[in-house]
């Protein structure tokens, strides 16, 4: 019975019933307001508990994913929630050749009330947030987004350098076939005098549609394509995010051997960086982020990762969540 | 219309004239206006002019479809394509110039040039859309955010 319950936090309705598709959605205020809510469950876990009681997640992922699935069913499971887990490929029926739409119109008959989606197609979370009425929201779509990581990834750099504005992120790696890369420069987007540096290959280099979204939004950004301008670009770092080559993007395997090294960010390639530099990834990471910097104060990318679990979690209390 | 046009280009009383096409861009706008359905049309002639001289131009494409409207949609889209295109519609001779609203939107007409897209996905009952950034010189994709180049559509006609 409601009236038994303990009280639990107010939360706000802002975000009630809103998709989260792309970071592009949201405002600096309504991001604001997610960290809020997520700074409350940091210190306040059990006051949470109820949160989503009565309420039906559908965790819809049609891809591998270990951390990113486990964190949202954790959120889900600890405000309370119902989670519906389809994870494996014989329970989505997707790989019985059943179409995205007629699994989301399943799942809206079984009553859920948000839809987490994880979905190899570019443009499948906006698709799948037109066919249902209930929010949906992006776990990964194809290479084009991942709009929770970047939200925690920004309230990592929040809560690390205890501001965003006017910092200087570096992103480092396989940016063209990145989704978190977009989702996260579109959301630091919103802060004043930041800086971005895309440090790839020229074919590995930021996608079109994020330099003009950065460009009509007047953000500052350079795009360093040459291994002799690395240093100077680690140099003047506030944080460097890095992301991983891939062997597979590289058309020819030799191009991929001889580049490596250089986009491998260990303590040699760290001597060039501020005292400061917080190092972030977006995990799991194979060789392109030597262990050795795990026992330096640059390495964030732990704290980064358990950041996961309360902005997943506030973003479920503000979108699906009991309102008081 | 000079002389040396009129013995070029014989008028017609009944149709769709897409006149000032740049020169040599008369095939684009037939892919435009999937010119191959009209094979359905028994009444329908379809007169291409290539490299016609012109006044204001020097040299210009012109396409007549004699007993054939164009739609309203395929209009703007030529006209977005190719800004110098005049269309007119004629009807018993008498000549109705038709000035396209520009669209902000297409839908329906244009795959995504990003073979990942939701929207190319065989079977899913997706309505391809995108929106158009006139002054970058793109059209972008609703569902990916994938940039198609104005001029490259013509490529990207749906089947």
């Amino acid at each position: 019975m409601p009236g038994e319950q303990s009280a639990g936090p107010i939360i706000r309705e802002d975000l009630r019933g809103r998709d989260l598709v792309s970071a592009k959605d949201l405002t600096r205020d309504e991001l604001g307001i997610v960290f809020e809510v997520a700074k409350e469950v940091e210190s306040n876990l059990d006051g949470f508990s109820n949160v989503l009681r009565g309420r039906r997640v559908a965790l819809l992922f049609a891809e591998p994913s270990t951390r990113t699935f486990s964190s949202f069913y954790i959120a889900a499971r600890r405000l309370g929630g119902d989670v519906l887990p389809l994870n494996e490929p014989e329970m989505t029926s997707l790989t019985k050749g059943e179409t995205l739409y007629d699994t989301l119109k399943m799942l809206e008959g079984y009553g859920a009330d948000c839809i987490v989606m994880r979905h190899p197609s570019r443009g499948a979370a906006r698709f799948a947030a037109d066919v249902v009425s209930a929010p949906v929201i992006n776990a990964g779509s194809g290479s084009q987004e991942h709009p929770t990581q970047a939200i925690l990834d920004v309230y990592t750099i929040l809560k690390k350098r205890g501001k965003v504005n006017g910092t200087s992120l570096g992103m480092l790696g396989d940016l063209r076939f990145s989704r978190t890369v977009p989702s996260l420069a579109y959301l630091v987007s919103n802060f004043d005098d930041v800086e971005l540096h895309f440090i790839a290959p020229t074919a590995l280099q930021v996608r079109q549609e994020v330099e003009l979204y950065l460009h009509d939004r007047n953000v500052r950004y350079t795009k360093v394509t040459k291994q002799q301008d690395i240093p100077d670009a680690i140099s003047r770092l506030d944080v460097l995010y890095v992301t991983r080559l891939q062997k597979e993007r590289f058309p020819d395997p030799s191009e991929y051997e001889r580049l490596r090294g250089s986009y491998k960010v260990d303590m040699g390639m760290l001597r060039y960086a501020k005292s400061t530099l917080g190092v972030m990834h977006p995990l799991p990471r194979v060789d392109e982020l030597d262990t050795e910097i795990d026992r330096t104060p640059h390495a964030w990318y732990f704290d980064q990762a358990r950041y996961g679990l309360p902005i997943r979690m506030a973003i479920f209390a503000l979108v699906v969540g009991e309102t008081r | 219309m000079s002389l040396e046009e009129q013995l070029l280009v014989r008028k017609i009383d009944w149709g769709t004239v897409i006149d000032h096409i740049p020169n040599w861009r008369a095939d684009q706008v037939l892919k435009l206006i999937e010119v191959e359905s009209l094979i359905k049309e028994p009444d329908v002639s379809v007169i291409v002019l290539k490299s016609v001289p012109s006044r204001k131009y020097g040299k210009k494409d012109v396409i007549k479809l004699y007993h054939y409207f164009i739609k309203e949609s395929d209009a703007a889209l030529i006209k977005l394509l190719f800004p110098t295109v005049t269309i007119n519609f004629i009807r018993d001779w008498k000549v109705q110039k038709y000035v396209p609203n520009l669209p902000e939107e297409l839908v329906g007409k244009v795959r995504c040039p990003e073979v990942t897209c939701i929207s190319n996905a065989r079977r899913e009952p997706v309505i391809r859309r995108f929106r158009v950034l006139k002054e970058e010189g793109y059209v972008e994709c609703y569902y990916c955010d994938a940039l198609l180049e104005i001029s490259s559509i013509p490529d990207f006609i749906a089947e």
